[in-house]
């Protein structure tokens, strides 16, 4: 009984902890609806007012924030793709092939995610420079496809070396060829795990900064640079920029709460295996 | 069918997979070839040359210049030591907290998955949209964060991010807010992957509460525990976004980690002088990720030699 009454307690605790620890974001989606002269208030007014959707207006119209978040889309949504097709059959090459040195492999590709980015940005910014390809979406695609692909690999091939070993003896058995194990077994088993790791590329590559702020100006610019810009030529305009910062949030929050389950499972994958 | 053909045809089937699985892995290995290596072999080759960008003309080759300008700069000194600092207190924070925070999180009551999804909003959202409404609520006048204090604990209305005495708190704080609900849930993962009758053993043995977590739980999750210093680190010390958003190493120099003052060298034009402090960023990294791994091998072995005794 004790135990019980113990582990409430702490429960509870957990759960005012947690509430706590969400009240900057709450504020954020607080503050995108507030009329200015609310938000100006010097005693902080949480809510009593009337709820506008002026500053989402005033993000598009003003700051152009449908092309920044297209931009997000399309170089994110490419990559992702791009580092999915290429990581799949890496990652299962190095899972459960005899490949020699399998783990070696998966040990170098994954130490590549840890290479500071201020060393691999100038490169590109020269290299795209002399192709004209600064401020464009493709330029981002190919860096976002480079810093996805190692932990891709890595997360992936934890998940394949988690399902039962004896798949392909099986299928095998059954007169399946390669092609017909990979994709009848071993894809629909290993299903979550690519969604999992899909979703992963994407948020990395959705939050990035450092090569988005080199390598895109305004055209090509996503939308933490697009953000970032708001606040450095308007510099107390913080209702557009909580709109702004909840429409670049939201998708993240959405993504957290479909895959509830797999995230922690995904992480602990990545880190662990 | 014999036990030798069968054999044969194993080993024979294991060669043609290799071919296989090296053609599956080759895609990879090229992309990663052409688009990291490539650009890192590239950016040694800058950190030699001096190469302005705005006036690409006088670009040439001047041997380790670079480097011995940087040696002979104490602000470059400062930085190191600085992101090193960083790097350390805020890992420290950030395992204590994450360990404590995941004990609270390992409860099997109902509503303890929705918990867990809510806690880890931090770690997914970005540090760009979070870093800039943390400057909104550390807005001296109209911020969240004076009224909470002033009313709360009668602290005076400060503007935290703009003293050199709070600038760099202010910024650990809120590194820590996003990072530690990462720490804990990957300990968490590693909490509950124990096995049950070890969870069970200890149970009967009144081993309870906080003394089952560290007496029982730290030394079984260390492996876990160890990976998790390791990426925080890394991430810590090539930190750039939050810092830059939130400070860009100001006020004075008093928050300008390694990564930001890389930047300003880089919009300062300096674009070889920017090479060659990126080479040290990644010698910096490796060279603490070095000797982490080397310690951990040596108290394991030395574990391992006591446990023979």
């Amino acid at each position: 009984m004790r135990s019980t009454m113990y582990s409430r307690m702490l429960f509870g605790l957990a759960i005012v902890l947690v509430f706590i620890w969400l009240v900057p974001v709450m504020w954020v989606v607080l503050t995108s609806v507030k009329p200015t002269n609310i938000i100006n208030s010097a005693v902080p007014i949480f809510f009593d007012f009337a709820p506008t959707l002026d500053h989402y207006v005033e993000v598009f119209e003003r700051f152009r924030f449908g092309r920044s978040m297209l931009n997000s889309f399309v170089t994110v949504g490419v990559s992702t793709l791009i580092v999915m097709i290429i990581a799949l059959p890496a990652a299962y090459a190095v899972a459960r092939m005899n490949l020699m040195h399998g783990d070696t492999w998966a040990l170098v590709i994954l130490s590549l995610r840890f290479m500071p980015g201020m060393v691999i940005v100038l490169p590109y910014f020269k290299i795209a420079t002399f192709l004209n390809l600064i401020d464009t979406q493709i330029v981002l695609i190919v860096v976002y496809v480079a810093f996805g692909l190692p932990f891709a690999v890595w997360i992936l091939r934890g998940f394949l070396l988690d399902l039962p070993k004896d798949i392909e003896e099986a299928g095998r058995l059954d007169g399946l060829s390669w092609i017909q194990i990979i994709f009848r077994l071993i894809m629909p088993m290993a299903a979550p795990g690519i969604a999992v790791t899909a979703i992963f590329t994407f948020v990395f590559s959705w939050n990035e900064f450092l090569f988005a702020l080199f390598l895109t100006l305004d055209k090509g610019s996503t939308m933490p640079v697009a953000l970032q810009k708001t606040i450095d030529l308007y510099n107390v305009l913080w209702g557009s920029l909580s709109a702004g910062a909840v429409l670049q949030l939201l998708p993240m929050i959405l993504v957290v709460f479909l895959l509830q389950k797999h995230i922690a499972r995904g992480l602990a994958l990545g880190a662990v295996k | 069918m014999a036990g030798p053909p069968v054999k044969f045809h194993n080993s024979q089937l294991a060669r043609q997979q290799r071919k296989v699985a090296y053609l599956l892995l080759a895609p990879a290995v090229i992309i990663l070839l052409a688009l990291a290596i490539y650009p890192l072999i590239y950016a040694g080759a800058l950190s030699f040359r001096v190469d302005p960008l705005y006036n690409p003309k006088v670009a040439r080759f001047i041997g380790w210049r670079n480097f011995t300008d940087l040696f002979e700069d104490s602000r470059f000194w400062a930085s190191i030591r600085l992101t090193l600092y960083w790097a350390f207190v805020v890992v420290a924070i950030q395992m204590v907290l994450g360990f404590l925070l995941a004990i609270l999180l390992d409860s099997k009551l109902r509503g303890s998955g929705l918990l867990r999804s809510l806690i880890i909003i931090p770690v997914f959202i970005s540090p760009i949209a979070m870093g800039l409404n943390w400057r909104f609520i550390f807005e001296p006048v109209t911020g969240l964060a004076n009224w909470i204090l002033s009313n709360g604990l009668g602290v005076e209305k400060y503007s935290w991010l703009s003293h050199v005495d709070t600038a760099l708190t202010t910024l650990m704080l809120v590194d820590c807010w996003q990072w530690i609900p990462f720490v804990a849930l990957i300990l968490l993962a590693g909490m509950q992957s124990i096995s049950p009758e070890i969870v069970e053993a200890a149970r009967l043995d009144r081993v309870r509460g906080i003394k089952y977590y560290f007496k029982i739980v730290l030394p079984l999750i260390r492996p876990v525990i160890m990976v998790v210093i390791l990426i925080r680190l890394v991430d810590e010390i090539r930190m750039f976004d939050l810092n830059y958003i939130m400070t860009e190493g100001g006020p004075g120099s008093s928050t300008l980690l390694a990564s930001t003052y890389d930047y300003t060298i880089f919009k300062h034009g300096h674009l070889g002088l920017m090479a060659a402090y990126g080479f040290l960023i990644l010698i910096l990294i490796n060279g603490v990720v070095g000797i982490f791994l080397n310690t951990l091998y040596r108290s394991e072995k030395a574990a391992r030699q006591e446990d023979m005794n």
